[in-house]
């Protein structure tokens, strides 16, 4: 039988085959009118609740850059997680690959297709955060996007890293108190990191989170600029890179179990 | 055998064992697949066919043993040769038909627009799916997934196709139109392996292996198989348990 398909082409960098799975990822969530519902209405529900439990302003101030880095792991984690968990329980990730799509490409597909997501949750939190529970800040708005956006990118990563080591749609929510949980207390959302035992404090130091709160503090409590947390900026990118390169390389072994 | 030399064959298994941590799946299994026909695997769940399917498609590398498909090792560079129809519907439930059709279409790198919309077409009329081309996935029946599940399997117009027991949950109906576009396929040139537990498949395949155990412990034409019972009346089940009794009486 005659087959016109070429094999040839670049499977180096992120191929148009990418952005195929990115734009059926967006699709589905976006046929699935309920999901993309619950994806826009939580977070405001979520952000409401919290600014009206706060007794003083000041407080909120305090802990809105740390809630906002926290809020952007979690919701974004959990969206990647639980969605590539989807592709595999259904079967689509075998079909996947099996076909000529590289690893490299699967998941940055799913990163560019979640990312646009993650990104309206975190706008929509940050947006209402400061508009309308009228969080006093320093620094620039768009630079605290911009910071965010680095967040978000690892965040995704690391859901769909994560899923690869989950079975099923329980193993993975199990996942969640296991990788959240702990980068909330440990990471100088609550507390400062200095006042905790030094094990807890070099704990902190692998955790994103903790780069995360920092950068964000700096830029919103301290009015400083993206360059001045380069630091924390690299770091955190650092960790997007690498975390999405595991989950490429754990893929085959998710997908064959 | 030198990595280079082609015999000619669609699939070539040498001495294959699999385990899935201790329990063996695949024990020393040998079978070659000439190019062109459609090759049934038969046998009883928990024979090995998924696990030999997976091994062929390359979800799973073998323990031991060679496996060579259209003369190479299973791999992503000859991905777009191989179409696969797994044993799960494996669609998006809430993309439309059309939606899924052509997104395996891209994948499998049909670039050109018009070629690609052609393909899909043919890939969904084949499958008689074209007037629901429009549905979600999820709001289809079971037999209807099936047939989606293949128009997916084969836009991209594979020369040799593996399908996981295709006919499973189908009518009686919709098995013979099953059989109808594997038959359209092999006259095509493709080959076809399809894997199954029910005799009913079996008797339209061109060849048939047994498999039981992890093993082949019989390979021929469905009148070969029924011939070596010695009996003229014999089915093809008579010719399965004959050759698991023999199998059975040699082990002994």
């Amino acid at each position: 039988m005659p087959s016109s398909i070429s094999s040839s082409g670049g499977s180096r960098m992120p191929s148009s085959q990418a952005f195929t799975i990115a734009a059926r990822v967006i699709q589905q969530l976006v046929r699935d009118r309920r999901t993309l519902a619950l994806i826009l209405v939580v977070p405001l529900v979520v952000m409401t609740l919290i600014g009206l439990s706060f007794p003083e302003g000041s407080v909120l101030d305090y802990i809105a850059p740390a809630l906002l880095a926290t809020l952007a792991l979690f919701f974004s984690f959990l969206l990647a997680g639980i969605s590539f968990l989807r592709e595999r329980s259904q079967g689509t990730m075998e079909r996947l690959m099996v076909s000529p799509v590289s690893r490299g490409d699967i998941v940055v597909g799913y990163l560019f297709g979640f990312f646009i997501f993650a990104l309206t949750q975190t706008l929509i939190i940050l947006l209402f955060t400061i508009y309308v529970l009228d969080v006093h800040y320093y620094g620039d708005l768009w630079q605290i996007f911009i910071f965010q956006i680095v967040v978000i990118t690892g965040a995704v990563n690391l859901g769909i890293f994560t899923s690869t080591f989950a079975r099923n749609e329980f193993q993975m929510v199990q996942f969640i108190p296991l990788i959240i949980l702990p980068q909330v207390f440990l990471c100088g959302v609550l507390w400062p990191v200095e006042q905790m035992p030094d094990y807890l404090q070099w704990l902190s130091a692998i955790l994103p989170l903790t780069y995360a709160v920092d950068g964000l503090r700096d830029i919103m409590l301290g009015g400083k600029s993206l360059i001045d947390v380069g630091i924390e900026l690299a770091i955190l990118a650092g960790f997007a890179v690498l975390i999405s390169t595991l989950a490429a390389l754990t893929l085959r072994r998710g997908a064959a179990d | 055998m030198p990595e280079e030399e082609f015999t000619g064959q669609a699939v070539e298994v040498a001495q294959v064992s699999f385990k899935y941590n201790s329990l063996k799946a695949l024990d020393g299994l040998s079978l070659q697949v000439p190019r062109g026909v459609s090759f049934g695997l038969l046998g009883p769940n928990g024979a090995g066919k998924t696990t030999l399917i997976r091994l062929l498609v390359g979800l799973l590398r073998p323990g031991a043993g060679t496996i060579r498909i259209l003369g190479q090792r299973p791999s992503r560079k000859m991905a777009h040769l191989i179409g696969y129809m797994p044993q799960l519907h494996s669609l998006y439930a809430e993309l439309s038909i059309i939606q899924n059709v052509d997104f395996f279409a891209r994948i499998y790198r049909l670039t050109d627009k018009a070629e690609r919309a052609r393909r899909v077409e043919a890939a969904i009329r084949l499958v008689d799916m074209w007037t629901r081309r429009n549905d979600a996935v999820q709001k289809l029946s079971g037999g209807m997934k099936q047939r989606v599940s293949l128009a997916c399997a084969i836009v991209h117009n594979p020369p040799l196709l593996f399908l996981d027991e295709p006919t499973v949950g189908l009518d009686p109906e919709l098995r013979v139109t099953f059989w109808e576009h594997f038959a359209g396929l092999t006259k095509q040139g493709a080959t076809l392996i399809i894997s199954s537990h029910t005799m009913d498949d079996a008797v339209h395949c061109d060849y048939l292996a047994f498999m039981r155990d992890g093993k082949v412990i019989a390979r021929g034409s469905p009148g070969d198989l029924k011939q070596a019972t010695g009996r003229p009346e014999a089915t093809l089940e008579d010719a399965f348990l004959h050759f698991v009794q023999r199998g059975q009486q040699n082990a002994i």
